[in-house]
């Protein structure tokens, strides 16, 4: 194969449909940005899992004029339970301690917040974090006991929320690479119709089909390339710009991970090999289907 | 019908009676519904569109429309065809500028085909046709864009080809020209052949 003749074809290819070819690689590039975005959002979710259910799973608040024989025997309660796993008690002064810790980057909250505004708990984790009803059960009526939480089930609707947004986005992903293949398929036949003359020779006079569709093929796989080239941009800005100022605060804090560039420079082969292999076998469906070269 | 290597055959007939139907069967560019094409020994109705290449290196076109690559030089037009087939380029480099000038185009090389009068345009589309040295050469009324003169110039050419053993398979309205040559004739009408003669002239009763 004459790689210089290939060479030159594809960027003749390019040229001559330059404003195609533009809105062929934005839109590959929107819609592998959003694939890329939603597979950062699924990482971030799964670290946030791992963060948030490996804490807590059931507090259990106690009264302020609880007494110390009452402590006790919810403690030795929750010792011989089969059903928990491990606690630990949190004073009131622990508490405030690690409000004040998580919402350091909001003082305004911490200052108007009363040292003993926050109730003494015992921090639960389960064998089975499921079987919160059981808990439930067995300390909600005991002397003593404010309320039983599953942390869970906040920790579910949160989570919820996170993975429809994921989901959101690689659909609206999905949509804008249907409209990037059409946009591929599109772009491919007005370039096999523009160099039909070089083409009908190539096969007049032996050229392998392989040869003849090759420039063709490899001017989308180019326009996917520079796609992704662009998404990951994109997504390295998103990161510098938004996540980085906007939730530095949250993610100080520990609430929310931070987005790293390790994961940034992970899904980036992935959004490359997508775009790439996408607009290829666009580009070979399209000639094969629409194109007699 | 039949074509024996090395034969020189005019085919002729009337518009829409088949000639350049008949050479595109033999490029395998159509297919038969009815009937079997063989070129070289192979049956062509049988072979994949993966051998259709092949094929077509073992033959030569030229066409009434040049069919040149606009943007390319007359050596680059040439070489095109050698390139497209992976030929080495030590081979392209020396084969190309003999063809050139066996066509009598050697000095013009660098031109570009729009610098060129019609008689030399189709000598370039000889020359791409018959660098690789074909076995069959199927010239598709090579001479129908071109004055007398420059005709009897291609027709010159095309003997010569078909000296070097190469089967020439020519369609063409040009009487003069298949009266002057008397050279196996073929005439189709409606599809059929209605006459096939050796050293034949154009019509009966010229």
């Amino acid at each position: 194969m004459r790689v210089n003749f290939v060479i030159s074809e594809v960027a003749t290819g390019l040229r001559r449909n330059l404003t195609m070819t533009i809105a062929m690689i934005i839109t590959t590039a929107i819609s592998l940005g959003l694939l890329g975005a939603g597979l950062l959002i699924a990482r971030q979710i799964a670290e946030m899992k791992e963060i948030y259910y490996d804490k807590i799973q059931v507090s259990i608040f106690l009264n302020d004029d609880i007494t110390e024989d009452e402590r006790l025997e919810i403690r030795s309660d929750l010792e011989s339970s089969g059903e928990v796993e491990d606690f630990l008690y949190e004073s009131k002064d622990e508490a405030y301690a690690r409000f004040q810790q998580q919402f350091r980057e909001q003082p305004e909250l911490v200052a108007n917040t009363p040292s003993d505004a926050l109730p003494a708990s015992f921090r639960v984790q389960l064998v089975n974090p499921e079987r919160y009803p059981v808990i439930n059960e067995a300390f909600a009526g005991m002397n003593g006991v404010d309320e039983v939480k599953d942390e869970g089930d906040f920790l579910d609707r949160l989570f919820g929320l996170l993975n429809g947004v994921r989901n959101a986005t690689i659909a609206v992903a999905i949509v804008q690479a249907l409209a990037a293949l059409l946009l591929i398929s599109n772009t491919i036949q007005l370039a096999a119709f523009n160099r039909r003359t070089e083409t009908s020779i190539m096969r007049l006079v032996g050229a392998s089909r392989w040869y003849t569709q090759l420039p063709f093929i490899l001017e989308a796989a180019l326009a996917g390339l520079l796609g992704a080239v662009l998404a990951f941009g994109g997504l390295a800005l998103t990161k510098v710009l938004f996540v980085d100022r906007t939730l530095a605060g949250p993610i100080s804090a520990g609430i929310i991970p931070p987005v790293e560039w390790s994961s940034i420079l992970t899904i980036s082969p992935l959004i490359t090999l997508a775009g790439v292999g996408l607009a290829s076998i666009a580009a070979y469906v399209t000639l094969r289907l629409y194109v007699r070269l | 019908m039949e074509i024996e290597k090395g034969e020189f055959v005019f085919l002729i007939g009337p518009s829409g009676s088949g000639k350049s139907t008949c050479l595109r069967l033999i490029l395998k560019e159509d297919s038969p519904t009815k009937g079997k094409v063989v070129v070289n020994g192979k049956t062509l109705n049988t072979l994949s569109s993966r051998q259709v290449p092949k094929l077509r290196r073992t033959m030569g076109c030229v066409f009434q429309d040049f069919r040149l690559l606009r943007n390319k030089t007359v050596s680059e037009n040439v070489a095109f065809a050698l390139e497209v087939i992976n030929k080495p380029k030590r081979t392209i480099n020396k084969v190309v500028p003999e063809v050139l000038e066996m066509v009598g185009l050697d000095g013009k090389a660098e031109r570009m085909p729009h610098e060129l009068s019609g008689g030399e345009q189709q000598r370039v589309a000889m020359a791409r046709a018959f660098v690789n040295r074909p076995l069959v050469l199927l010239a598709d009324e090579p001479t129908g864009n071109l004055d007398p003169e420059t005709s009897q110039d291609v027709m010159l050419l095309l003997e010569r080809i078909n000296r070097t053993g190469t089967t020439v398979v020519m369609a063409t309205h040009d009487s003069n020209i298949v009266d002057s040559m008397r050279r196996r004739v073929i005439e189709l009408s409606m599809g059929k052949v209605s006459r096939d003669q050796s050293r034949g002239v154009y019509g009966v009763g010229r």
